[in-house]
C-alpha cells in the first residue's frame, strides 16, 4: 500500500530524514519510535502533503501513485490521513460544517453521494457516543478553545467519520490520562481492518500496550536505525533511548 | 491657493443646483429648515472639500469631487418596479419599507405599514411640520468640522424621517433603501435620515445603499440618531453601492441615560467609500455597540472613522470593525475612542482586524484612546494579517480543496460579525451574499 523508497527531506535547509525505508501493506499496523527531534514527526507531515518540507531524493509510492506528486486535498481524498500532533483552531467554522464538508469532498471524489445534514449527524453521534465525546463539541468551532485531550479525540473523531485507508497518527498519545488513551485507542483499533493500514508515530511505549503493533521501527536522527516486532517496544521501554542512540552512532561508524 | 480656486469653481455648481432647489421648496418650506441649510452652505463653502493634508482625510483623496462637477442628480426617468427593488437584495426583509430613489421618497415603491401604527416613519418632508424634526434635524450633525456633513444639509429637501413614540416597541425592522440610478455621469443625493427614538422605545431601523446604472456617481449620506432615555436602537448600514460609485456618509449618534445604540456596517460596495459614525453618550448608564464588516476587491478604496465620545460615568462601548480585502484594495480604519473627565466607570473595548487576501492590498488601521478620566478599563487593538496557513493544510489534509479551503477561512474571519447580527431575516441573505462575495473575489484574485 505504502512504499517509502530513500525518503530524505530537508526543512531550512537542515536535513531532517536522511534515507528513509518503509513499506506498509494493507492490514497492517505499524509503529515508529525514537526520541524527541529524531524526525518521526516530519516523516508523518510530509506524507500528508505539508509544505514546510523539502523532498531532496527518495521517492514515495501511494497504492501504486506517486504520493508526492498530489496536493494535501487529493491525498486526503485518495484515503490518507494525518491526525496532528498539534491540531490547529480554527475559530468561526463549526466542527459540524467543517467535517460534513470533508467527508462530501472526499466521497464526491470517491464518486460517492454526498450525505445530507441529517444522515451526517446521525453518523457523527453515533461517532461521537464511541469516543465519549460530548454533542456540544459539534457545534463549537473547530479545536477553538478545546484541552489538548479534547483535541486529540477531535483528531480521531474526524478519522472515524472520514474512515482513510492509511491511518498516521502523530504522537495522539502525549497528554492523554489513561482513561482517555483507552478511549481514543478504542476508537483506533475500531478502524484496524483488512482492508486498511496506521502508522502510529509515539515517543511512549504504553500506547502500544493498547494499540498492538505488527512492526516497531525505531528512528533517529532522521534514519530507521532498528526495526522488529511488538518486543522490540518493550525492549526500548526497558533500555531507554539512550541505547539506541549508541545503536545509531554505532551505525554512522560502520557507514563511514 | 489652488485649492481655493477648486473649491470656489465647484461653488458654483453647488449654488446652482441649491438656486434651483430653493425655488422648488419656495412657500413651502419652514423658516428654520431654510436658515439650517443656508448654514450648511456656509460652512462648507467654509471648509471646502477635505484634503489629504487633512489629518481625518489622510489617506482618502477626495480630489475628483474637485476634478469634476457633481450636479444634484434629477429624477430617474425609467421606471423602477417594486419587484426590481426587492430583487436587489434583502427581499426577505418584512415590515415598515421606505424606498428613495434619486434622493426622492417614492411611495410607490414604499410600504408604510410599521406593524404599529403609532410609528410615524415616512418621507422627511410630511413631517416637516412636526416638532420632533425641528428639535432634531440638523442638530447633531457636526457641521464645525464636517464639510460634506455641512453640505448634505445644504441640500435637505427630502430624506427619511423615523419617529418611534415613547414605550413603543417596533417588532419588525423599518428598512430604509436609497437607491441610486445613475442615469447621466457625475449626479450626486444627499440622503438624509433622523431617527427619534422616545423614552424605553425600541426598533431596528435599516439603511441600505444601493446603484443602479454604469455612470459615476457620488452619495453623500447624513443620519442623525437620537434616544431619549433607556431607549434601544438597532442601527444597520448596507453599503452596496455601484462599484463605480463614490459614498460618502456619516452617522452621528446622541445617547440619552440608560439608552443603548447598536450601530453594524457593511460596507462591500463603492470605489471610493468613506463611512464616519459618531456616537456620544451623553448621560450615564449608556451602552454602544458598533460593529463592521467591510469587504472589498478591485480598486475599491474603503475609509471607516469612528468616534465613540464617553462624556458621562458607567457607559460602555464595545466596537468591533472587522475588514476584508483583496485585489488591488485599500482600506483605512480610524477609530476614536474618548473618555471624558467625568466619564468614570468606562467600559470600552475596541478591536479592528484586518485580513489580507493579496499581497497588493492595503490597510492603515489606527485605533485610539484618549482618555481623561481616571477609574476606566479600555482596551483597543489592531491587526492585519493573511490567511493562516496551518490553518490551511489542516482543512486541506481532510480533504477540502484549496480554493474552498481559502473561502471557509475567510468566511470565519468575519463569522462573529454575523453572528452579532440579531435580525433574523438579515443574517440569512448577508451569510449568502458574504458567501458569495468570497468565491467572486476569490476568481477574480
Amino acid at each position: 500500500m505504502l512504499e517509502i523508497l530513500n525518503l530524505s527531506v530537508t526543512a531550512d535547509k537542515k536535513d531532517i530524514l536522511k534515507g528513509i525505508n518503509l513499506s506498509v501493506q494493507k492490514g497492517e499496523v505499524h509503529a515508529i519510535m525514537g526520541p524527541n527531534g529524531s524526525g518521526k514527526s516530519t516523516l508523518a507531515q510530509v506524507l500528508a502533503g505539508s509544505d514546510t518540507y523539502e523532498v531532496s531524493s527518495g521517492e514515495v509510492t501511494y497504492e501504486g501513485e506517486d504520493l508526492l506528486e498530489l496536493t494535501p486535498e487529493e491525498r486526503a481524498q485518495k484515503g490518507v490521513f494525518l491526525a496532528f500532533q498539534y491540531p490547529v483552531e480554527i475559530p468561526g467554522v463549526s466542527n459540524l460544517y467543517f467535517l460534513r464538508t470533508a467527508l462530501n469532498t472526499i466521497r464526491k471524489a470517491r464518486g460517492e453521494e454526498e450525505l445530507d445534514a441529517m444522515d451526517f449527524l446521525t453518523l457523527a453521534k453515533d461517532r461521537m457516543a464511541a469516543l465519549q465525546m460530548d454533542d456540544s463539541m459539534m457545534q463549537r468551532a473547530v479545536n477553538a478553545g478545546f484541552s489538548g485531550g479534547e483535541k486529540k479525540r477531535n483528531e480521531i473523531f474526524q478519522m472515524a467519520i472520514l474512515e482513510p485507508k492509511l491511518a498516521i497518527l502523530d504522537e495522539t498519545d502525549s497528554g492523554l490520562d489513561i482513561d482517555a488513551l483507552k478511549l481514543v485507542s478504542e476508537g483506533i483499533n475500531k478502524l484496524r481492518s483488512p482492508e486498511r493500514a496506521i502508522i502510529v508515530v509515539t515517543h511512549y511505549q504504553r500506547l502500544l500496550n493498547y494499540i498492538v503493533p505488527d512492526y516497531v521501527h525505531v528512528l533517529a536522527d532522521g534514519r530507521i536505525v532498528k526495526s522488529g516486532d511488538k518486543s522490540l517496544a518493550l525492549e526500548l521501554e526497558e533500555k531507554g533511548y539512550g541505547w539506541i542512540e549508541e545503536v545509531a552512532a554505532e551505525g554512522e561508524l560502520v557507514r563511514s | 491657493m489652488e485649492t481655493m480656486v477648486a473649491v470656489a469653481e465647484n461653488l458654483g455648481v453647488y449654488l446652482e443646483s441649491l438656486e434651483a432647489l430653493g425655488r422648488r421648496v419656495a412657500g413651502r418650506e419652514p423658516a428654520w429648515l431654510r436658515q439650517r441649510r443656508e448654514r450648511g452652505m456656509q460652512r462648507f463653502s467654509e471648509l471646502g472639500v477635505p484634503t489629504t493634508r487633512d489629518e481625518e482625510w489622510k489617506y482618502t483623496s477626495l480630489s475628483e469631487l474637485k476634478r469634476n462637477d457633481f450636479r444634484l442628480a434629477a429624477p430617474a426617468s425609467r421606471v423602477i418596479s417594486a419587484g426590481e427593488i426587492k430583487s436587489m437584495g434583502f427581499n426577505e426583509i418584512e415590515g415598515c419599507r421606505l424606498v428613495f430613489v434619486n434622493g426622492r421618497f417614492m411611495s410607490g415603491l414604499s410600504s408604510l405599514e410599521a406593524g404599529s401604527k403609532e410609528v410615524d416613519a415616512g418621507s422627511l418632508r410630511d413631517f416637516l411640520e412636526s416638532d420632533s424634526a425641528e428639535a432634531h434635524l440638523g442638530r447633531y450633525a457636526d457641521l464645525e468640522n464636517h464639510a460634506l456633513a455641512a453640505l448634505n444639509t445644504a441640500f435637505i429637501e427630502d430624506g427619511a424621517f423615523v419617529r418611534i413614540p415613547d414605550r413603543v416597541a417596533v417588532e419588525k425592522p423599518i428598512h430604509l433603501v436609497f437607491v441610486t440610478v445613475a442615469e447621466q455621469a457625475n449626479q450626486v443625493s444627499h440622503p438624509r435620515t433622523l431617527i427619534v427614538a422616545g423614552r424605553d422605545s425600541q426598533a431596528t431601523v435599516i439603511e441600505t445603499y444601493i446603484g443602479m446604472g454604469e455612470e459615476a456617481y457620488w452619495t453623500n449620506a447624513v443620519t442623525e440618531v437620537v434616544t431619549a432615555e433607556n431607549a434601544h436602537i438597532q442601527h444597520y448600514k448596507l453599503q452596496q453601492e455601484h462599484v463605480a460609485a463614490l459614498h460618502t456618509g456619516f452617522t452621528y449618534a446622541r445617547q440619552a441615560r440608560d439608552s443603548r445604540f447598536a450601530s453594524n456596517s457593511l460596507s462591500v460596495g463603492g470605489r471610493l467609500v468613506r463611512s464616519d459614525t459618531h456616537v456620544r453618550l451623553e448621560d450615564a448608564g449608556c451602552e454602544c455597540v458598533l460593529n463592521g464588516l467591510y469587504a472589498v476587491t478591485g480598486h475599491q478604496h474603503i475609509d471607516h472613522h469612528t468616534i465613540i465620545d464617553h462624556a458621562m460615568p458607567h457607559c460602555n462601548s464595545h466596537q468591533l470593525y472587522r475588514g476584508i480585502l483583496d485585489g488591488h484594495s485599500t482600506g483605512v480604519f480610524n477609530g476614536k475612542v474618548i473618555v471624558r473627565q467625568d466619564a468614570q466607570k468606562t467600559d470600552a473595548i475596541q478591536s479592528n482586524k484586518n485580513l489580507l487576501l493579496s499581497r497588493n492590498a492595503d490597510i492603515n488601521t489606527k485605533p485610539q484612546l484618549e482618555i481623561e478620566a481616571n477609574d476606566v478599563r479600555c482596551t483597543h487593538g489592531a491587526t492585519v494579517g493573511q490567511i493562516d496557513e496551518e490553518a490551511m493544510f489542516y482543512l486541506q489534509s481532510r480533504g477540502i480543496n484549496r480554493d474552498d479551503a481559502r473561502s471557509l477561512l475567510t468566511y470565519a474571519f468575519a463569522a462573529d460579525i454575523i453572528e452579532s447580527l440579531n435580525v433574523e431575516p438579515l443574517r440569512k441573505p448577508l451569510e449568502q451574499f458574504l458567501l458569495s462575495w468570497v468565491e467572486q473575489a476569490e476568481v477574480s484574485a
